[in-house]
């Protein structure tokens, strides 16, 4: 057995040992040792050297990277996941036929859906999702994040929370929380634009606050121009856009020159 | 009046003129071959067995002879309507045929003729040749002109893939590939690209693509070093395609946008261009792009191209219709795609209703077309604005309406249909899909009255825009009119002609030379 192997794998051990611990600080330094070490093996991508022990080498520096993905939720620190998610892809798209699937396959990959989703990434987000198979679009975890970008699309915002409760697997709380939050806020877009005024237990209740003091503090800070005032949230409507009086005689002027400088071309 | 064989011959007397205007035995020479035409188009008849190979074996030597004046004249015009000559015979193309014309335009006993004639199944020899006897007296002496040997790779390229085997033609296209490499000549270019083609088709068939992404990737630098812009721009649709056939859209996106941008030189390949453009926008949610070059994909096909321009309308119905915009019929009912396009017919009718059971029922029903044509993930993204359509009629027809009842026109099947309604209306209010207010202490939706809309700037912007659009359509028309090269310099500089005549009479005394050696 390489003598390299070995010392991945005993500090790979280690690195598991406190991530069951739950001692982030400790992972996260055995984590950049490992990802050091890992640049010296060269069956590993972009160089996909072939060697007898390739199979053994890839399986473990997948294995490394989908700790570090799931770490980096951890730590909820949303760069790292990025970092770490593609450093991880090669793993899943371009070793098909050397080392079998990982189980933590879809798991990952749905959760990197919810965070495109979360960061609003919906470009990406569908990228993402055309590269998956058909039975892929089956797997629950998958499954999940992609009724929950419909949902959100449609509008059907409670939907999208009541999906909280249904998660596929523990690392998605947090990424749904962030989720919720990001709802929160298009429901107070879409409420000032489709209501005249709300009651303050409804607004309370759209909005998911518990307590009035909460719903007053959220308006003041993100949207200060809504009033209260008669126990009623008053939303302030867009001037509405009257009937032109006026004729835009400059833009006239100068759309009219333009065509007659076109026809000139012509003739 | 000239009738059309006599217009065909003075053309191809022409030809050959040019090249050998400094030296009367040249004309002589070509007024011998021109009668030798004529009388074989006259003797053709008599001998009906051997008449359509001996023809198409002549074709071929006229195509061969248009290369050659290419070559010299540096002319590639002529070499680009040598390769469209090519594919009108295409389909006539025969394993003996093809022999001799190897033995005619390859030096015999070189690399080159080897290897492609291992590639030709031997069979009935003797009668070809004969053929190949006269040929070799009555044609010009053999030449080792690289052209002319890209040129038989393609042609031995094309009868393989024709004759369905793939494997050798993966083999062939390879070597080809390596050959081309090495040739640094601007007359190559036109068929170098069409090798690429070939090259990347015949690996596509036999599922391979994936393999030679590397060998794309290394040409297309290739060219862009050469300033082969063909090159370029063929390799570049054959990268896109190779990504998309993966479903690769993020490098096929960032392949595009930063390779290198410039005038498109082949039609056929603006449009494939343009197609994979609208299939990259589409994924990316860009659609109003999308549908522009979509649309311009289809409309600049070429007529013949119907499988390419079903393709397009297929996937502009889906963009139109996710843009929220109905198909009109008449898309569907275009002469030759109406049985291809039925799914989409029926797709585009669901949305237009607004029913959401019947869209579903629609896509279940055609999910084997949707998946083979890989359209199904933008299918589902259409759910959305089936909603949306439904909403707009709902708010049209009714002043005031229940959310209950909105939620039961919408077919709407969740937990709790009534919040999920409130938050959806309350959506298409803020996107500006429909015009209403909500009352949540009743429950209802309540339209808005319309305004006149020709109270407004509305219709000023929109004859704008269509002014706009002609005056463009024109402009763009005058660009694209094509003027042969050079046609605005009368005159030719001084020392450029000294360069032609020195080439031509360099070019006459090689062929008298080797006229010597004949006899």
């Amino acid at each position: 057995m390489d003598p390299r192997f070995t010392e991945v794998s005993q500090v790979f051990e280690r690195f598991k040992a406190a991530f069951t611990r739950n001692d982030i600080d400790t992972c996260t330094k055995l984590l950049s040792q490992l990802k050091v070490m890992l640049t010296e093996f060269p069956s590993l991508p972009p160089l996909f050297k072939k060697s007898p022990n390739a199979v053994h080498d890839l399986t473990l520096a997948r294995d490394i990277y989908e700790h570090a993905v799931v770490l980096s939720v951890k730590c909820e620190d949303q760069d790292a996941f990025e970092r770490d998610f593609f450093q991880l892809k090669p793993y899943y798209t371009d070793t098909c036929g050397i080392i079998p699937p990982s189980l933590q396959e879809y798991p990952i990959l749905g959760l990197n859906l919810l965070r495109l989703l979360v960061q609003n990434r919906i470009a990406e987000f569908h990228t993402e999702l055309e590269l998956l198979s058909a039975s892929a679009l089956e797997n629950p975890c998958i499954k999940h994040a992609v009724e929950l970008e419909q949902s959100f699309m449609e509008g059907a915002y409670n939907r999208v929370l009541s999906a909280r409760q249904t998660v596929p697997h523990e690392t998605y709380v947090y990424f749904m929380d962030l989720l919720a939050k990001t709802v929160r806020d298009e429901i107070a877009g879409c409420s000032e634009k489709a209501y005249d005024y709300l009651s303050i237990n409804d607004a309370k209740q759209i909005l998911m606050f518990s307590s009035d003091q909460e719903l007053s503090e959220y308006i003041e800070k993100e949207h200060s121009k809504w009033e209260i005032k008669n126990g009623c949230v008053f939303f302030q409507k867009a001037e509405e856009t009257a009937p032109c009086k006026e004729i835009p005689s400059l833009q006239l002027i100068k759309q009219t020159l333009s065509y007659a400088r076109e026809l000139e071309r012509i003739v | 009046m000239f009738n059309s064989g006599e217009v065909i011959l003075a053309l191809r007397s022409t030809t050959p003129l040019r090249v050998s205007i400094s030296t009367s035995t040249m004309t002589q020479d070509v007024e011998m071959k021109v009668d030798v035409e004529m009388k074989e188009v006259t003797a053709t008849p008599s001998n009906p067995i051997s008449s359509p190979d001996h023809s198409l074996l002549q074709n071929l030597k006229e195509i061969v002879s248009l290369i050659e004046t290419g070559t010299y004249l540096k002319e590639v015009r002529r070499i680009a309507r040598a390769v469209r000559l090519t594919i009108a015979l295409r389909r006539k193309l025969k394993a003996s045929v093809l022999a001799s014309f190897l033995d005619f335009a390859l030096v015999e006993g070189s690399e080159a003729h080897s290897r492609l004639s291992s590639y030709i199944p031997k069979g009935d020899e003797t009668q070809m040749e004969i053929d190949i006897a006269t040929s070799v007296t009555q044609g010009p002496a053999k030449h080792s002109l690289p052209e002319l040997e890209i040129y038989c790779y393609l042609i031995v390229l094309i009868f393989l893939i024709d004759q369905k085997r793939y494997n050798e033609a993966k083999d062939c296209s390879s070597a080809s590939i390596t050959r081309v490499k090495n040739l640094n000549r601007r007359t190559v270019d036109v068929l170098a690209s069409r090798l690429f083609f070939y090259y990347s088709y015949s690996y596509e068939l036999t599922d391979s693509l994936a393999e030679i992404r590397g060998n794309l990737l290394a040409l297309h630098r290739l060219a862009t070093l050469r300033h082969d812009e063909l090159g370029q721009e063929t390799l570049l649709n054959l990268l896109l395609r190779n990504y998309l056939h993966y479903n690769l859209y993020d490098q096929a996106e960032k392949l595009r946008s930063k390779a290198p941008r410039f005038e498109a030189h082949s039609n056929q390949q603006f449009c494939r261009y343009l197609f994979y453009l609208g299939k990259i926008r589409t994924i990316q949610l860009e659609y109003t792009d999308a549908k522009e070059s979509l649309l311009q994909a289809a409309r600049k096909a070429p007529i013949g191209a119907q499988g390419f321009r079903i393709q397009c309308n297929k996937w502009a119905v889906i963009v139109r219709l996710l843009l929220g915009e109905i198909p009109e019929r008449i898309v569907f009912m275009q002469k030759g795609m109406k049985k291809a396009l039925r799914p989409y017919f029926e797709l585009t009718n669901a949305v237009r209703i607004g029913d959401l059971e019947l869209f579903r029922t629609v896509a279940e029903k055609f999910s084997d077309a949707f998946n083979v044509d890989r359209t199904h993930n933008l299918i589902v993204r259409l759910r959305h604005n089936v909603i949306r359509t439904g909403l707009r009629n709902i708010s049209i027809s009714y002043s005031r309406i229940s959310l209950a009842d909105v939620a039961k026109k919408l077919r709407m099947d969740s937990a709790n249909p009534v919040a999920d309604a409130e938050s959806i209306v309350a959506k298409a209010i803020r996107d500006g899909a429909i015009d209403a207010t909500l009352d949540h202490t009743n429950g209802w939706m309540v339209s808005k009255e319309m305004g006149d809309v020709y109270s407004t700037n509305e219709p000023q912007i929109a004859f704008n825009s269509r002014i706009a659009f002609c005056l463009n359509m024109h402009n763009e028309a005058v660009k694209a009119l094509r003027f042969p090269p050079n046609s605005h310099k009368k005159e030719e500089s001084a020392e450029k002609r000294r360069e032609r005549q020195q080439q031509e009479q360099e070019l006459a005394k090689h062929i008298a030379e080797e006229d010597d050696d004949e006899f």
